[in-house]
């Protein structure tokens, strides 16, 4: 009787392994399955590689805004919602970024992701800068006073 | 257009070149700064609100990610490169200080005064810097 209930269990055990070995196995090698992944990485690899392009894109139209020379207050002003602007969505994206750690770590869209942190590095550069060239460096005294001597030479 | 840059600048320059992550920074400036015209040096970061002097921050995005801070006096078509740091690496960083933009503002202005520049020309195959005392 415990001869028969012990073959049982291992016929059943048997059963199991031999059901899941040939699930995995179809389902592994199920070309659908293939391509469904390939397509989901290809997808994200797109949103990634088009966020980068519009962050490298708002990075050269912030150097650009630095070649203006007809400045006043208004001018500060907007600028002054412009750069908190860009710290917000800077902010945003760092989020985005920390959140695919995992990602990352799988080796997974390693180049998409390294480009897309570049930019991010960049726009935090453009709004650094932003701040120093209208708010910060016209008010030390040194700077002000290189530009003038500049100008006479 | 003219090329000088400070003493400071060279440092940098030679410490950078000998690194193997930085070794393209010789064809980097050679690319961006010889031969070129005012409207094309004419871009970056212009830091100081100056049309007849702009000092110009440049980001080179090749290999080390170099920044280039210098200035330029339009109406001599003279360009003194005041400083470089790298972006990546071991020796990469951000971002410099505005202390730092200030200080270097004021001593490329020192330097021109008191003519303590090195002057940067190409050798003959023009994949060389030379730098001669001005």
């Amino acid at each position: 009787m415990q001869q028969v209930t012990f073959k049982s269990a291992i016929s059943e055990t048997f059963s199991s392994v031999r059901n899941f070995s040939f699930e995995e196995k179809k389902s592994f090698l199920s070309e659908e399955k293939v391509n469904e992944l390939l397509d989901a990485i290809l997808e994200f690899n797109r949103i990634f590689n088009k966020k980068t392009t519009t962050i490298n894109s708002i990075n050269e139209k912030i150097e650009k805004l630095t070649w203006f020379n007809d400045l006043n207050n208004e001018t500060l002003l907007s600028l002054n919602d412009l750069i908190s602007s860009i710290k917000d969505v800077h902010s945003t994206l760092i989020k985005q970024y920390v959140s695919l750690n995992y990602i990352r770590s799988k080796g997974i869209a390693k180049e998409e992701i390294a480009k897309f942190k570049n930019a991010l590095d960049d726009l935090k550069e453009s709004y650094q800068d932003l701040e120093s060239i209208f708010f910060f460096l016209p008010e030390m005294p040194d700077f002000k006073e290189t530009t003038k001597q500049l100008s006479l030479i | 257009m003219k090329i000088f840059c400070l003493a400071d600048f060279k440092v940098e320059f030679d410490k950078l070149k000998t690194k193997k992550s930085y070794n393209t920074i010789e064809a980097d400036i050679i690319e961006y700064f010889f031969g070129k015209s005012v409207e094309v040096l004419c871009t970056g970061t212009r830091l100081n609100n100056s049309a007849e002097t702009p000092y110009i921050k440049k980001r080179i995005n090749g290999k080390g990610g170099f920044r280039f801070y210098f200035l330029l006096i339009i109406k001599d078509e003279n360009l003194f490169l005041m400083f470089v740091h790298p972006k990546t690496g071991s020796m990469g960083y951000e971002n410099i200080k505005d202390e730092s933009k200030a200080y270097l503002y004021k001593k490329v202005l020192e330097c021109i005064k008191n003519k303590d520049l090195f002057e940067m020309t190409l050798n003959s195959e023009g994949k060389n810097i030379v730098f001669k005392k001005a």
